[in-house]
C-alpha cells in the first residue's frame, strides 16, 4: 500500500464545539452586533470579555472622537509582544468594536464603533435608560436563599439530562425543549418509531461540566429563537442583564414585553431563572444564568461543591457512590454495570465498553476528565494522581487502538479483460504517481481520487487506441 | 412528553457478555480429569453465584438489588456491602476495616483487593474453612449483619446456614495412637453412628469412661497457649496473644472508636476472645467415639456423604508411640507477624489441623513449613516439585531450625541420602508416585516411607499438583496432618476446590497489597512492552498456519531488541535479571546471540547449580535465560528484574508464579519507589496481546498494575542492538521459517505425555492452562550435554 496520501481520518469522531462568548458574537453578521451594541449590558458584557490589552485599547480610545494612526497604536504596545498586539487588533475587528478610517493624509487607522462607544460610556459612566429589570419591587413575602435557588437550579437542569439519557425515573420536559435538543443536535428522531434518541453529540454533551452545557444549550437555543417569533437581540439583551445580576435578590417582570416573558418562561424550565408562578410578577436568577456569559472556562461553583463519587481502582473496576439514575447512566455510557446496592453501584471498565462509548463519539479524553472530575474524596487523598495512571493510560490505548487506519480517498478499477491491459494502467497510474493500491492476482487498482479524471482519460484513450 | 427511547444497546450488551464466554472458553486446564466430585460434599457443590439468576436488572445492565436490602441509617460507619450472589464489597479506608477484614478473610476468599474497595467471596469452601477454625454459624450471620451498611438478603443467610451448620462438627482426632470421632455435639455423633456403615468402623472397648451413650466424655485441663517450635527459650515473645493485644490496642484510639458503631466493636472483641479461649470451651463438653485404624478410609467417605466431613486434627502432644525428633526453632528465626497469624489458625486449639496457607512468593512460605514442623516434632515428610526446591528445602531447615545433616534425608534421583533414623524427608511428587521400576536402593526407601506414620506432611507449591496424583500421595503416605503451601490458590480448571476436601480448608491467604506496603516483600513495577511487529513477520504471521504463530510472534526482532535493551539498561543499574521464555528456540536463540547462560528442560542438576550459583555471586554473570522450569520454586533472591519474552498461552497462575521470582524483599530499597521490576515483551496485534490480558487478572485483582509502554525512550540511542537492519531481520526470519513444529512448540516437559500440537480454536483450553504443573528431573549422559551446548558452559563445566 502507498502511504505517500493521507486522506483524513473518517472513523475519527468530529468533537463537540462549544463555542464561547466572542466567538458566538464574531458569527453574527456586523449588522446584528451593531444591533446588539445599542445596549448598554451587551458592550459591557463584551467589554469584561476582552483580554487586558484590547481593554487597555478601548479605554484610550474612548474619549478620542477620531482616527488613530495605526501605526500609533501599535507603538503602544512594546515589539516583543507584537503578536499578541496583531491578535487583539483582530478580535477588535472582528467584533465589529473599531473599524478602519483613512486619515486625512492617507494613513490607515481604527476608529471606535460609535454605537459601543456611546454606550459603553453609559455604562462606565451611568445614565441612559434603566435597565428592563431594574424595577423597583416590595419585598418578597416568601424570599429565597441562595441554597434553594442551587437546589432548584440543579434540579431542573438534570431534569432535561435526565431526559437525555432516556431515564424513566425523571418527569419528561416541554416539547420546546425537546425541540431545542433536536436543533442541537443533541439528541435526533428515531428512524423507527419518530422517538427522540441521543446522538453521538448528545453523548459528549454529557460529559460536559455543568457551565458548559448551560452556555453550548443557550447557544443552540438563541439559534432557533427567531423562528419563534422572538426576537434576538432583546433576548440577548435580557441574558447579559442577568448576567450581571445578583443572585438571591429578586426582580420584576414589569415592562417585560410579551416575547421577552415567553423567554423567561424558557429559562424559567431550565432553571436559569425560578418564579414561584408564571405570573408571580417576580423571579429570581440562578447561578445558572450568573455564570452563562463567562464562557466555558469557569466551572459552577456547584460543580466543586458536589461531593465526589466515584472511586477507580486499578483493576478496572468502577464503584460509584450513587442512587441517580443519571450518574448511573452516565457511567453507562461508558463501563459496564455490574450491581447496584442501594447506595452503591459496581461496575468494570472494559475493553469492550469503552470501545463502544469511543464507537459513540465520545473521546478517551473526555471519560478520564469525567472520571477525574466526579473522583471520591478517597482518590483524591490518595493522589495526585486522582486516577490510576495505569487505567487512564489504557483508555487512551483503547481510543488509539481505533486510529491507526490512514484513509485515503480513491476510484477503484476492476475487471480487466486482459492482463496487459490491467498493467498499462496500473503502470500510467504509478509513474503518475496516484496509485494508492493494486492487485495483480485480482486485477484490481485503486487511484486516488485527483488523479482519478487524468487516469479515465488515459484509458479512454488507450482503448480507443487499440481498437 | 414522555421519556424518549433508550439507545440500543441491550443487543451490543448480549454480545459483550457472549464475547466474554469465549475469552473463558480456553481457561479450561488441561489435566485431563472429568469433573471428580467424590469426596466433596452435597452442600459444597452448592453455588451461591446462581442464587440472583431471578435477580432484575434495571435499565443499565446492573444487577438491581435495592429491592433485597434496606440501607441502614447508620450506613456511613459501617464498612461493607453484601450482594445476593455472595459478593462481598468492602471500603478499605472504614475505621473499622481491620475488624471485617480479618472476619472477612476467615469466611470468604479474596476476589480482588485493590486499594479502595475490596471484593470478597462468600463460598462452600471457605464457609467450610470458617467453620473449621472454629467460627459458629450464629455468629458469622452477626457480625456480617452488624458489618454491612445494608440488610442481609435473606438468600445469603439461608446459605450460610446450610454451608455451615453441618461442616466443622466433626473431627476426627489422633491421639495415643487411637483414632477418635470427637464431637462438641453430642446429637451429631448418635445420628452418625446409626448409620450402619459407621457402626462397623467403630471400635469397642470396654473403658470405663464410657457413658450411656457409649461415647467417652472428655473433660480436660486447659490447655497452655500455643508456642510455635516449642521453644521454652523464647516463651514470652512467642505467644500469640502478646502480639494481637498491642495490634488491637493501637486499633482502638479514641477517635476511631468514636465513629464506630458500639455493636460493631463489642462483637469483634467477643469473637476475637473466642478465637483464643476455644480451646478450653471445647474441650469442656467434647464427646467422641474411636474408631477402628483400618476403616479410617471407609469412615472418612461415608462421613461426606452423610454431609458431615470429618475434619482431621492431630493431637501431636498426646502422641507418645510415634518418637518426637529433636529439632527446634534457632533463636534467630523471628516469625512476621503473618506468618505467625497464619500458624495461629493451624495449632489454634492446641492441635494441628490440617489446611493450606497462602502467601505470596517470597513472603517466607518455607519459614512457615519449617516452624510447623517444629512445632510438632514428629516425623515431617517435606514434598516439593523439582530436584532444585529439594535442595532448597534443606537449605530452609539448616537456616531457621537446629536439624544438621543427619537429620535431614534427601529422596530424589540425583540425591538418595540413608533415610533410617532421620527426622525430615524431603522429595518430590514425581518421586513418591513414580510408578515404572525403580532402583533397590529407591525402592527400599519407599517401603521404609510406606512403614512409616508421619506427623506431619508438609505439601509445597500445592496447587501444581494434579488431584490424581495427589491422592495417590495421599494412599501411599500416612500422615496425621497435612500442610499446604502456595502462593496462588489459583487453577485455571477452578479445580483448586478438590484440595480443600483432599488437605483441608484454607486456613489463611496474605493481602500482597499490604505486605508490599509494610516492605515484607518487593515492590514492583509491572510493565507490558508492546513492541510492534515487523512488517515481514506480520506478514508471515498473518499466513501461516497457527503452530508457526507463536515462534513469529516471539522472534519478532523488535521484540528481541527491546529485550536486548532492557538487559542493557538493567546491568548498567547493577540489577540481577531473570529472562523467561517457554520456547525452547527462542531461549537459545536469545541467549546465545547474547551470549548468556540458559537453563532449560535437559540442562543437568549440577549444571543448573552452578549456573544458579554463578547468578547469585558472580559479579560477571548477571543476567540468565531460563525456561518454564525455573517457574515455581527457583529461589533468587538476588534478581529483582524479570523479563519475560514468551509464557504459557493464558496462565494467570504463571504469571503470579514468574512475579514471584523477584519478590523477595530486597535490601536498603526504600529509597526509590519501586525496587524490582516485572516486563512482559508482547508482540503487537498478534494473539499474545489476549493472553497477556487474561494472565495479568491474577496480579490484576491483587491490586499490581501493570503500566503499558509503547515505546522505550532511548533504545533508539543504544548503540549496535542486534537486527537493526532489514537484512538481518529477514535472516532471523528465514531461520524461523525452517524451524521444525517442535520448535515452534512450548517446552515439553518428559513425562507429561503427548500434548495435541494443533491449536485451533476448539484446542485454545489446553493452551491456557498449567500443565507446566510436573517437573521431571532425569539425567543425560554426559557426553550429549556437552555436545549441543554452548562453548560458555563448557567453561563453567571445566
Amino acid at each position: 500500500m502507498s502511504n505517500t496520501i493521507s486522506g483524513k481520518n473518517l472513523l475519527r469522531p468530529t468533537g463537540l464545539r462549544c463555542k464561547n462568548l466572542h466567538e458566538y458574537l464574531k458569527s453574527r453578521p456586523p449588522d446584528i452586533l451593531n444591533k446588539l451594541y445599542h445596549n448598554p449590558p451587551i458592550c459591557l458584557a463584551v467589554f469584561r470579555e476582552l483580554s487586558e490589552i484590547a481593554r487597555h485599547y478601548v479605554m484610550r480610545l474612548l474619549f478620542v472622537e477620531q482616527p488613530v494612526p495605526q501605526a500609533v497604536i501599535a507603538s503602544w504596545c512594546s515589539k516583543l509582544h507584537s503578536e499578541e498586539h496583531q491578535r487583539v487588533v483582530q478580535v477588535l475587528n472582528e467584533l465589529n468594536v473599531w473599524n478602519e478610517a483613512s486619515i486625512p493624509g492617507g494613513l490607515p487607522g481604527w476608529i471606535l464603533n460609535s454605537t459601543f462607544k456611546k454606550n459603553l460610556k453609559i455604562v462606565l459612566l451611568g445614565g441612559g435608560k434603566p435597565w428592563t429589570m431594574s424595577n423597583q419591587l416590595e419585598t418578597d413575602s416568601k424570599p429565597r436563599d441562595v441554597a434553594f435557588l442551587d437546589s432548584y437550579a440543579l434540579e431542573r437542569w438534570e431534569c432535561v439530562l435526565h431526559y437525555m439519557v432516556g431515564s424513566q425515573q425523571q418527569e419528561g420536559i416541554s416539547a420546546d425543549a425537546v425541540r431545542i435538543l433536536l436543533h442541537a443536535g443533541l439528541m435526533k428522531l428515531d428512524e423507527e418509531d419518530g422517538s427522540p434518541v441521543i446522538t453521538q453529540a448528545g453523548f459528549q454533551f454529557l460529559l460536559l461540566d455543568t457551565a458548559s452545557q448551560v452556555w453550548y444549550f443557550i447557544l443552540q437555543y438563541l439559534d432557533t429563537i427567531e423562528a419563534r417569533g422572538l426576537d434576538l437581540v432583546e433576548c440577548l439583551t435580557f441574558l447579559f442583564q442577568l448576567n450581571f445580576s445578583t443572585l438571591g435578590k429578586d426582580y420584576s417582570t414589569e415592562g417585560m414585553s410579551e416575547g421577552l416573558l415567553t423567554f423567561l418562561q424558557h429559562l424559567r424550565e431550565f432553571g436559569l431563572v425560578y418564579q414561584r408562578k408564571r405570573k408571580a410578577g417576580r423571579f429570581y436568577p440562578t447561578r445558572l444564568a450568573l455564570n452563562i456569559a463567562t464562557g466555558q472556562n469557569k466551572p459552577l461553583s456547584s460543580d466543586l461543591e458536589k461531593e465526589g463519587y466515584i472511586v477507580v481502582e486499578t483493576n478496572y473496576r468502577v464503584y460509584a457512590y450513587t442512587n441517580s439514575n443519571l450518574q448511573v447512566a452516565l457511567l453507562g455510557l461508558f463501563c459496564e454495570m455490574l450491581y447496584r446496592f442501594p447506595n452503591l453501584v459496581v461496575s468494570i471498565l472494559t475493553r469492550d465498553s469503552v470501545r463502544q462509548a469511543l464507537k459513540s463519539g465520545i473521546t478517551a479524553a473526555q471519560i478520564v476528565g469525567y472520571l477525574r472530575q466526579h473522583a471520591h474524596s478517597k482518590m483524591i487523598e490518595a493522589g495526585p494522581p486522582t486516577l490510576p495512571p495505569t487505567i487512564a493510560d489504557q483508555i487512551k490505548l483503547w481510543e488509539n487502538e481505533r486510529n491507526r487506519f490512514l484513509f485515503s480517498e480513491g476510484v477503484l478499477y476492476s475487471q480487466f479483460l486482459s492482463q496487459t491491459d490491467f498493467e498499462v494502467l496500473r503502470d500510467y497510474a504509478l509513474n503518475t504517481g496516484v496509485l494508492i493500491w493494486q492487485s495483480e492476482r485480482k486485477r484490481t487498482v485503486v487511484v486516488t481520487k485527483a488523479g482519478h479524471d487524468d487516469v479515465k482519460r488515459f484509458w479512454k484513450r488507450y482503448t480507443k487506441g487499440s481498437n | 412528553m414522555g421519556p424518549p427511547k433508550r439507545i440500543k444497546k441491550d443487543n451490543d450488551r448480549g454480545k459483550w457478555k457472549k464475547r466474554k464466554e469465549d475469552h473463558d472458553e480456553y481457561t479450561e486446564d488441561d489435566f485431563g480429569e472429568g469433573t471428580d466430585t467424590d469426596g466433596v460434599p452435597d452442600a459444597a457443590k452448592n453455588d451461591v453465584e446462581k442464587q440472583d439468576e431471578s435477580a432484575v436488572e434495571d435499565e443499565f445492565g446492573a444487577k438491581d438489588y435495592r429491592s433485597q436490602m434496606i440501607l441502614k441509617p447508620d450506613n456511613m460507619s459501617r464498612p461493607l456491602w453484601v450482594a445476593p450472589n455472595g459478593h462481598i464489597f468492602l471500603e478499605s479506608f472504614s475505621p473499622v476495616y481491620k475488624h471485617a477484614h480479618d472476619f472477612l478473610i476467615a469466611i470468604s476468599e479474596p476476589v480482588c483487593r485493590p486499594e479502595h474497595i475490596h471484593e470478597y467471596k462468600l463460598t462452600a469452601y471457605s464457609l467450610y474453612a470458617a467453620v473449621s477454625v472454629g467460627l459458629q454459624t450464629h455468629d458469622i450471620i452477626e457480625y456480617l449483619k452488624r458489618l454491612s451498611k445494608t440488610s442481609i438478603p435473606d438468600g445469603i443467610i439461608e446459605f450460610i446456614k446450610l454451608c455451615t451448620l453441618s461442616y466443622g462438627k466433626v473431627k476426627l482426632v489422633l491421639k495415643h495412637n487411637k483414632y477418635f470421632v470427637e464431637s462438641p455435639f453430642p446429637e451429631v455423633l448418635q445420628k452418625l453412628l446409626k448409620d450402619p456403615v459407621i457402626q462397623e468402623c467403630r471400635l469397642r472397648k470396654n473403658v470405663d469412661e464410657i457413658d450411656k451413650d457409649g461415647f467417652i466424655t472428655n473433660v480436660q485441663d486447659k490447655a497452655k497457649a500455643m508456642q510455635f517450635g516449642a521453644k521454652p527459650l523464647l516463651n514470652t515473645a512467642q505467644q500469640p496473644g502478646t502480639t494481637v493485644i498491642p495490634e488491637n490496642a493501637v486499633e482502638q484510639t479514641p477517635a476511631e472508636t468514636a465513629t464506630v458503631p458500639e455493636d460493631i466493636t463489642t462483637f469483634y472483641d467477643k469473637i476475637d476472645k473466642e478465637d483464643e479461649d476455644e480451646e478450653e470451651e471445647q474441650q469442656l463438653k467434647t464427646v467422641s467415639f474411636e474408631v477402628n485404624q483400618e476403616k479410617i478410609e471407609v469412615i472418612q467417605k461415608r462421613c461426606i456423604e452423610l454431609e458431615h466431613p470429618l475434619l482431621a486434627e492431630y493431637d501431636f502432644r498426646h502422641d507418645t508411640i510415634n518418637p518426637d525428633i529433636n529439632i527446634d526453632l534457632k533463636p534467630s528465626a523471628v516469625l512476621r507477624p503473618y506468618q505467625e497469624k497464619s500458624l495461629r489458625k493451624m495449632f489454634g486449639n492446641g492441635r494441628a489441623r490440617s489446611g493450606v496457607i497462602v502467601l505470596p512468593c517470597g513472603a517466607g512460605k518455607s519459614l512457615v513449613g519449617v516452624t510447623a514442623c517444629c512445632t510438632v516434632r514428629k516425623r515431617a515428610l517435606v514434598l516439593c516439585n523439582s530436584g532444585v526446591s529439594v535442595e532448597q528445602w534443606k537449605q530452609q531447615f539448616k537456616m531457621w531450625s537446629t536439624a544438621d545433616d543427619s537429620m535431614i534425608c534427601r529422596f530424589t534421583s540425583e540425591a538418595k541420602d540413608k533415610p533410617m533414623g532421620c527426622g525430615i524427608l524431603v522429595t518430590t511428587y514425581s518421586m513418591i508416585t513414580h510408578t515404572q521400576k525403580r532402583s533397590w536402593e529407591a525402592e527400599q526407601t519407599m517401603r521404609w516411607l510406606q512403614d512409616q506414620e508421619w506427623g506431619i506432611m508438609v505439601l509445597d507449591e500445592v496447587h501444581t499438583i494434579p488431584a490424581k496424583m495427589f491422592r495417590r500421595v495421599l494412599t501411599i503416605v500416612q500422615s496425621h496432618c497435612k500442610l499446604g503451601l502456595t502462593a496462588t490458590l489459583l487453577r485455571e480448571d477452578d479445580k483448586i476446590a478438590d484440595l480443600n476436601f483432599l488437605i483441608g480448608p484454607k486456613l489463611y491467604e496474605a493481602n500482597w497489597l499490604e505486605l508490599q506496603k509494610r516492605g515484607f516483600i518487593a515492590r514492583v513495577q509491572c510493565a507490558e512492552v508492546w513492541c510492534p511487529m515487523t512488517p515481514e513477520f506480520y506478514r508471515e504471521y498473518l499466513s501461516c498456519k497457527t503452530s508457526k504463530k507463536l515462534l513469529l510472534y516471539v522472534m519478532n526482532p523488535n521484540k528481541f531488541r527491546c529485550c536486548q535493551y532492557l538487559i542493557r539498561y538493567h546491568e548498567r543499574r547493577g540489577d540481577k535479571t531473570i529472562v523467561f521464555s517457554d520456547n525452547v528456540f527462542a531461549l537459545k536463540h536469545y541467549a546465545i546471540k547474547m551470549n548468556k547462560p540458559y537453563i532449560y528442560g535437559p540442562t543437568s542438576q549440577s549444571e543448573r547449580i552452578q549456573i544458579l550459583q554463578n547468578f547469585k555471586f558472580n559479579m560477571k554473570v548477571n543476567t540468565i535465560f531460563v525456561s518454564k522450569v525455573a517457574d515455581t520454586s527457583f529461589d533468587l533472591p538476588e534478581a529483582n528484574v524479570l523479563i519475560q519474552i514468551s509464557s504459557h498461552g493464558g496462565s494467570r497462575r504463571q504469571e503470579a508464579q514468574r512475579l514471584g521470582r523477584i519478590l523477595r524483599a530486597k535490601k536498603g530499597a526504600i529509597a526509590e519507589e519501586y525496587n524490582a521490576f516485572f516486563y512482559t515483551l508482547v508482540s503487537q496485534d498478534t494473539m499474545e496481546m489476549n493472553y497477556s490480558r487474561k494472565r495479568q487478572r491474577f496480579l490484576v485483582n491483587q491490586g499490581y498494575a501493570y503500566k503499558v509502554i509503547t515505546k522505550l525512550a532511548g533504545m533508539d540511542d543504544e548503540p549496535d542492538l542486534l537486527y537493526k537492519s532489514r537484512e538481518e531481520q529477514s535472516q532471523l526470519l528465514q531461520q524461523v521459517l525452517s524451524a521444525s513444529d517442535m520448535d515452534a512448540d512450548e517446552e515439553r516437559i518428559p513425562g507429561e505425555g503427548p500434548r495435541p500440537i494443533i491449536r485451533k480454536l476448539g484446542n485454545m483450553a489446553s493452551m491456557s492452562g498449567a500443565d507446566d504443573a510436573v517437573y521431571y528431573e532425569y539425567k543425560k549422559s554426559a557426553a550429549s550435554t556437552t555436545a549441543n551446548k554452548h562453548p560458555l558452559f563448557k567453561k563453567f563445566r571445566a
